[in-house]
């Protein structure tokens, strides 16, 4: 998580695990049978917790993680399905990032760390922004 | 007349299902993606100066809770949201 490690001086960084995306049992994609990453939609918070201690452990995801309850409450107040990046500062929306997959732009947020304390130059091998890796 | 309705019907829904198909990568996809995605896919209301919504959050451990109101500080707080698949 290029993102994190630029900025991780100036900034906090929080993760939160909402419903799945594209679990087996629903609308199931090629690439997740290619990658391994094949889940039923958690019926119990017990679920929630063992798939994003299974995603953290699998990248050493670094950032604080939370998971969000069985009533969506986190994925509700912030329309985050399927994925979502907001910055708050001092208590309010300062970004506000676009719906995933479409309007998922990590860059977006990047720019907004870079305008206020400046581009962190990266290197080429790690500078591939996507869903688990910006 | 109700002729030219009905093959007009029938065109609009074949480019929806088209437009669809391309978009989700096939027929299949098109489904999931009416079926499964659209029901959950919200614009939100939330816009830049807003106060931000509070929420009750599980920790990787299973059993502690934090709020996301808990972790903003004087620093900006940066909120991915996302799941595995």
């Amino acid at each position: 998580m290029q993102i994190y490690k630029d900025y991780k001086d100036h900034a906090d960084f929080l993760t939160v695990y909402v419903r799945e995306a594209h679990p087996t049992d629903e609308w199931q994609m090629k690439s997740n049978v290619k990658e391994d990453v094949c889940y039923a939609q958690p019926k119990t918070l017990e679920q929630r917790v063992a798939i994003a201690n299974d995603f953290v452990k699998r990248f050493n995801y670094p950032t604080q993680f939370g998971i969000d309850d069985m009533g969506n409450g986190a994925n509700d107040a912030y329309a985050a399905w399927p994925e979502r990046i907001y910055i708050i500062e001092q208590g309010r929306i300062a970004y506000r990032g676009g719906m995933g997959p479409f309007n998922y732009h990590p860059e977006e947020a990047r720019s907004w760390l870079a305008a206020r304390y400046g581009e962190v130059k990266r290197e080429a091998s790690t500078a591939v922004p996507d869903k688990k890796n910006n | 007349m109700l002729k030219w309705v009905g093959a007009v019907v029938v065109l609009l829904i074949l480019v929806a299902v088209i437009g669809l198909s391309v978009m989700a990568g096939g027929i299949r996809g098109a489904y999931g993606m009416v079926r499964y995605a659209l029901p959950h896919m919200h614009r939100g209301t939330l816009r830049v100066g807003d106060d931000a919504p509070d929420a009750s959050l599980l920790a990787l451990d299973g059993s502690s809770r934090f709020h996301i109101r808990e972790r903003t500080g004087a620093r900006p707080l940066v909120i991915v949201f996302g799941s595995y698949t």
